[in-house]
């Protein structure tokens, strides 16, 4: 048990940030992101204190959270803050975004189906084909090919939308991660 | 060798491509400048998608709601290189706790003693507490699903009303609605009724186009017993006025306007797939609610609506937007309403339910009928027989 805990720990110290980043290109609010972090670890405690596979655990926390945000955003689409008559509540606060990029970039990623989004989302990450993969469950070989025409679909959905994307004009090393 | 094809570029762009494809696209232009691209894009997609957002500093872990005290008890124990729970040591249950003073940080923490038992039941207690009840207790008074918005809006519309309710509304037909009245192009109106509800059937209608013309104007009068519709067809007017049969008690269109909602929400909300938000309107808090393909029960439906919204004042569930567009009877249709006034319990003046003369209307009158558009031919048709005979 104490293994289990120390492992959880240090992948909580390691992935906590990366997971929360990732919820929150997924989900539209902070707390619903906060949540999708609660339930990812709290479900790794109980996958490690049960003996579970750790063979690939970065790419089973990221499956496990891109399940999480999907069940929230769902849930969000069906369930609001009740607001009753005269309250002025105001709704939870987005993501804070101070030149809009996240913004314009979740509405362009809104647009496009839910698997671009979230292989577009892992591979922001910086998961590798093979974890992108687990995550996603789809083939390894397939990876690729759905994620050049997941960018490509982001891409146009950007322009679409009249953004412009700067860094697109920047010199880039070719397979820098 | 061949050029790089979409997927080994993206995944030289990904740093997953073999040595071969990356010698390739270093020796040919093309490839290198399509791969140079390509890695900007993917550079864009990752600065885009992942925002610099960090962890709350107080975030913390459910479990450990309760356990602020402990958490520090344990911090302390573990600065020693020993597990330690609140005045107890051993082997027990297991927690997930984050500090104050380390963010994004958490303890799992072993614990236990003679009374092991005790303490796991009670932090089980609180983790069922703090994880099952208060989030139970909180759903319960602080949420509301947009089939409860759609359910209570539907029971606005339907409630019983007093005294007279003025609307003013735009009204937007397509399909068969609009080709059912061919004057009028684009199928967009302007729309006043009033309503009598302390006195059943009284109500008058009157439809105008953007710029203010007349459309037509149709009115009931139980107490006049008098039934007037005026409306124009290729410039001229007229204007059919007939007694109303004692006991006739048919349908207003202003009925037929609100069943015809009301029946659009109640197929909205039987849809298991309502998107909700919240917007902020002009007079406070809206909820907008959509679906995006509904039918009416069996393969083979009567009625289908392709996409239907409505927007809702949270205020008293009334509706302000509503659109739908969709197949009745195989026939497309779409009907688009906005509020724009609606006054219940308005004062109006006793002619307010009159229709107004239009200049160089033809009059018809006569007795009528429990159905209006039968009154409407049937007279057309004997007034054109008298003038027939006159000739």
């Amino acid at each position: 048990m104490q293994r289990s805990t120390e492992a959880a720990r240090d992948l909580f110290q390691a992935h906590g940030t990366a997971i929360y980043r990732f919820a929150a290109v997924l989900v539209r609010h902070r707390e619903d992101a906060e949540d999708v972090v609660q339930e990812t670890f709290m479900k790794l405690l109980r996958h490690l204190e049960a003996g579970g596979d750790t063979t690939n655990l970065r790419g089973w926390l990221f499956t496990v959270a891109a399940h999480a945000a999907r069940d929230r955003q769902r849930r969000r689409a069906r369930w609001i803050p009740w607001a009753p008559e005269h309250e002025t509540a105001v709704p939870p606060p987005s993501l804070e975004d101070e030149d809009g990029r996240i913004r314009s970039a979740r509405t362009a990623l809104g647009r496009l189906p839910g698997r671009d989004r979230l292989l577009l989302a892992l591979r922001a990450q910086g998961l590798s084909y093979r974890e992108i993969a687990s995550a996603a469950s789809i083939q390894p070989a397939s990876v690729g090919r759905l994620l050049a025409r997941a960018a490509d679909r982001w891409a146009a959905a950007v322009r679409n939308d009249g953004g412009s994307y700067a860094v697109l004009e920047r010199r880039t090393t070719p397979g820098a991660r | 060798m061949q050029c790089l094809n979409d997927e080994r570029l993206q995944a030289l762009a990904d740093g997953e491509g073999s040595h071969e494809d990356r010698a390739h696209a270093a020796s040919c232009a093309a490839c290198g400048a399509r791969l140079r691209a390509r890695a900007a894009l993917m550079t864009s997609i990752e600065e885009a998608l992942n925002p610099p957002v960090e962890l709350p500093a107080d975030f913390r872990l459910k479990a450990e709601a309760t356990g602020e005290q402990e958490g520090r008890a344990v911090a302390a124990g573990e600065q020693e290189g020993r597990a330690v729970a609140t005045g107890e040591t051993g082997n027990g249950a297991t927690r997930l706790r984050a500090f104050p003073g380390e963010s994004r940080n958490f303890r799992l923490q072993a614990e236990g003693s003679r009374r092991w038992i005790y303490t796991a039941a009670a932090i089980a207690a609180s983790l069922v507490a703090v994880l099952f009840v208060v989030p139970a207790v909180r759903k319960g008074d602080t949420t509301v699903s947009a089939s409860e918005i759609l359910a209570k809006s539907v029971s606005q519309l339907s409630a019983v009303k007093r005294g007279i309710e003025v609307m003013e509304y735009e009204l937007v037909l397509g399909g068969v609605p609009k080709e059912m009245i061919p004057d009028q192009v684009d199928g967009t109106y302007r729309v006043w009724q009033a309503i009598d509800h302390d006195v059943p059937g009284r109500f008058r209608f009157a439809s105008f186009t953007a710029d203010g013309r007349m459309v037509s104007s149709i009115s009931e009068d139980p107490i006049a017993k008098r039934r007037v519709a005026a409306f124009s067809s290729e410039g001229q007017a007229y204007r059919f006025d007939v007694t109303l049969p004692s006991g006739a008690r048919n349908m207003s269109l202003p009925e037929i306007e609100r069943l015809h909602m009301e029946a659009s929400i109640a197929i909205m909300q039987a849809s298991g797939n309502q998107l909700v938000e919240t917007i902020d309107g002009p007079n406070g808090r809206l909820y907008r609610i959509e679906v995006p393909r509904v039918s009416s029960p069996g393969s083979n439906p009567v009625w289908d609506l392709t996409e239907a919204r409505v927007l809702i004042d949270s205020r008293d569930y009334s509706v302000v937007e509503f659109a739908v567009q969709g197949s009745l009877l195989k026939s497309p249709y779409s009907l688009s309403y906005k509020q724009i006034r609606h006054v219940v319990g308005a004062s109006l003046s006793p002619d307010a339910f009159a229709v107004p003369s239009q200049p160089g209307e033809i009059v018809v009158t006569g007795e009528g009928s429990a159905v209006p558009s039968h009154d409407i031919v049937v007279l057309a048709l004997r007034a054109l027989a008298q003038a027939k005979r006159a000739r």
